[in-house]
């Protein structure tokens, strides 16, 4: 028993992406499981393997190590907990666009968009036959509790809980001022808003992805705190009850620039393990701290 | 075992005695309000909605009236009566479902004919008003945007600027409002929300020669898809029930702040509750409310209803389905013209105030899946079964209803315990060796059977608990090697 618990520990220790990929099937399961989804498995099955196929071909293709597999897991599991279809075809192009937007669109060796975001932006445009679901998890303090406490292991340890942090502070301080103060709904009202699985697990989940968060940790506060304002206006004026989702693929387009006009360190899931690249200054890094400079690209 | 369906209707009961839907009903003098189920069409196309709500109002119509909040002033036009009917009409068809099979004979060939029954479902207790309101004002803040006499009722558009003003305009106009509206009329009014106010003309009511509420339609565009059922929340603390039809060009309509979960579909059941299907689902909703915590919103039915769609319609149809005239009459225009998809979502909410202190907002998606409330009987075998396929069926059906049983169980918490014969008799028809090789025996069947999701979130919370302690010994871990 102690050995599968240690050896557990080693596993989740090793990469942050483990814990991710731990926490993003707990939710899954959940919601399969106890909110009793509208589910198809094959609906499960197309997304992660469509997106850890479209992953291996690029690995090979650019040869790549092979552990970015997991990051293509990761994506596909977001999906899985996001992206809904008429369709299997649908889903996979979702899917596939998600992948292949990390290798095709970058930046200074640094993916643009959000993978899973990309890929749901993909399917709705492109095909009308995708949706989102924002009321799938429904709202309660349980849901800010399991999701918040999940979110901020992983986010502690990839340093990117500032991220979160400033967009959920912004839409809450935005959304208590109008609901609350000047509409004059009850606290209650806020609350139900505010614990929205879907905001929060968007919140600590998608936002805060290392790989497509500006580096510099002033340009990532501005950068939440816009897509806060950009969800809140047009989910509150325009009734677009998936705004944040919008918001983050308008603001991923100007992740780039960010990068251009304050200096950070890019990020690497694998820090402590490989050696920091020379171009790339290296202030800020610790040893055995998960901010050093990016070795694999995913 | 033959599936061979024909259609038969049996009648619809509704309890209670008068229903709201998203206003809530302000009684003139003293007469009593009543919140109770309510029901409401909701066609969205593009931008436009329409919304109609039916007045099931059982008290004196002379004291009926009500409000409701509404994006925009109206113009007469989008204001219309339609006939009661439709309702009737759109609730039969899509009303759950119980369904029959027989089994055949394994010794023999025979052929029966399947019935179908529909569930009746009203419920929530009617809830009085309370209203205590002296004080005098002469500025109300009012505007009154729009007046207008369709068929029998007086319509007002209200834009107000406040709602103690708003509220008094109502209380001197004769109307009664619940003490705790202006906490719901203030968001309103800052929302920009207008109030659509109706009463009787009980002297055109007579000449109409009609002796109830005909159920008013209204339509306006506005991005806002929602139902604003707070109001109807002013003054009442318990639970109401909501019946919403919604149709739309692309697919079903979900709500988006609360979740949409299936009702309890397509289980085998015992034969006895065919007698009791009313109460049957009344149990079973009641129950999977509870089960979801009684915050979320029930699909009971969800189908392409395009009267040139092909496909089939429902599985088994409870009711004609809906003719061009009544899509018309609810709304839905685009489907007379010959073009367009008509898809028919079917939800049904029960709401209080404490688990949905927002109101309800919808959007509309592709999702085409069909689905409905359907539950299954299937009668046995008749005739001689001494043959050894007989015998191998008889086994089949002592365990088969066990499990009817236990799904009965599971889904009502009906206590069963009385009814075991209904297993048992199985028994006689087998022979003594086929009886004695029988497993036993199954649960008693008696009282709310445990199980629903608390099990599974303690043990999902466990694995929570497990993960965060690693985590905090590999940090603690780390920082020792730093």
């Amino acid at each position: 028993m102690l050995f599968i618990l240690s050896s557990v520990r080693h596993f989740l220790q090793r990469d942050a992406r483990h814990f991710q990929i731990v926490f993003l099937s707990v939710f899954l399961l959940f919601g399969t499981l106890v909110l009793q989804w509208d589910v198809r498995w094959s609906r499960y099955t197309v997304l992660l393997g469509t997106s850890l196929a479209v992953q291996a071909l690029f690995i090979k293709w650019k040869a790549l190590p092979w552990n970015s597999l997991k990051s293509a897991a990761i994506t596909g599991l977001g999906l899985c907990l996001l992206l809904q279809a008429g369709g299997l075809p649908t889903l996979a192009l979702g899917a596939t666009v998600a992948i292949a937007g990390k290798f095709l669109v970058r930046f200074r060796g640094k993916h643009v968009f959000n993978p899973a975001n990309l890929g749901i932006v993909a399917a709705i445009l492109l095909t009308g036959d995708a949706w989102v679901s924002p009321g799938q998890w429904g709202s309660g303090p349980a849901l800010l509790f399991l999701v918040g406490s999940a979110g901020s292991m992983v986010l502690l340890r990839v340093g990117r809980i500032d991220t979160s942090m400033a967009f959920l502070i912004t839409f809450a301080v935005l959304d208590a001022l109008r609901s609350v103060f000047f509409l004059g709904w009850g606290l209650d009202v806020w609350a139900h808003r505010m614990t929205n699985g879907s905001l929060l697990l968007f919140a600590f989940f998608m936002i805060t992805d290392p790989m497509t968060t500006p580096n510099a940790p002033r340009a990532r506060i501005i950068w939440s705190m816009l897509i806060a304002l950009i969800a809140f206006g047009t989910s509150t004026y325009a009734y677009v009850h998936t705004a944040p989702i919008w918001a983050l693929f308008v603001l991923c387009a100007f992740t780039p620039l960010l990068d251009i006009l304050m200096n950070g360190d890019r990020f690497s899931w694998l820090a402590g393990q490989e050696k920091p690249s020379a171009s790339v200054p290296q202030e800020g890094t610790r040893p055995g701290s998960l901010l050093a400079i990016e070795q694999t690209m995913q | 075992m033959k599936k061979n369906l024909i259609l038969a209707l049996s009648a619809m009961t509704l309890a209670g005695s008068a229903s709201a839907f998203c206003g809530f009903y302000v009684a003139r003098a003293d007469a009593t309000l009543f919140n109770d189920r309510s029901e409401v069409i909701l066609v969205r196309d593009g931008l436009r909605t329409t919304i109609t709500m039916s007045n099931d109002f059982k008290g004196n119509v002379k004291d009926f009236a009500m409000v409701v909040p509404v994006p925009t002033v109206l113009k007469e036009s989008d204001i219309r009566i339609v006939e009661r009917r439709v309702f009737s009409a759109l609730d039969a068809y899509s009303s759950p479902r119980l369904v029959e099979y027989w089994d055949d004979n394994p010794c023999q060939q025979w052929l029966y004919a399947d019935e179908v029954e529909m569930a009746d479902m009203a419920v929530a207790e009617p809830t009085a008003m309370k209203s205590s309101m002296n004080r005098k004002e002469k500025d109300y803040g009012v505007t009154i945007e729009a007046q207008y006499t369709v068929g029998e009722y007086d319509i007002l558009i209200l834009g107000a600027k406040e709602s103690n003003g708003l509220k008094q305009w109502l209380l001197d106009n004769g109307y009664k409002i619940p003490d705790t509206a202006h906490e719901v009329l203030d968001p309103y009014i800052r929302s920009g929300l207008k109030f659509f106010v109706v009463k009787v003309d009980l002297q055109r009511l007579q000449a109409s020669g009609f002796d109830f509420l005909r159920p008013i339609q209204v339509r306006f565009e506005s991005s806002k898809f929602m139902l604003p059922i707070r109001l109807g929340m002013a003054n009442s603390s318990g639970v109401q029930d909501m019946i919403v039809y919604a149709f739309t060009r692309t697919g079903r309509v979900e709500c988006v702040n609360y979740r949409t979960v299936k009702v309890p579909s397509d289980r085998n059941i015992p034969l006895f509750t065919q007698q009791r299907f009313g109460q049957f689902y009344k149990d079973l909703f009641d129950r999977s409310y509870k089960r979801e915590g009684r915050n979320a919103v029930a699909l009971e039915y969800a189908w392409n209803v395009t009267p040139s769609f092909n496909g089939m319609k429902c599985d088994p149809c409870v009711g004609p389905p809906p003719m061009p005239r009544e899509f018309a009459e609810a709304g839905v225009d685009w489907s007379n013209n010959g073009g367009g998809q008509v898809f028919f979502t079917r939800m049904h909410v029960r709401y209080s105030r404490d688990k949905f202190p927002q109101d309800l907002f919808f959007q509309v998606t592709p999702n085409t899946e069909h689905f409905q409330a359907r539950y299954i009987l299937t009668h046995p075998a008749k005739g001689d079964l001494s043959c050894a396929a007989g015998q191998e069926y008889l086994e089949q059906l002592y365990y088969r209803r066990g499990r009817e049983m236990d799904e009965l169980n599971a889904l009502t918490g009906w206590d069963l315990s009385k009814e075991r014969n209904y297993v048992e008799e199985v028994k006689g028809k087998m022979s003594p060796e086929r009886r004695n090789s029988l497993d036993q025996p199954f649960l008693p069947w008696n009282g709310p059977s445990s199980g629903g999701p608390t099990p599974m979130i303690a043990l999902l919370l466990g694995l929570l608990a497990l993960i965060s302690g690693l985590f905090s010994l590999s940090a603690r871990r780390n920082k020792a090697y730093a």
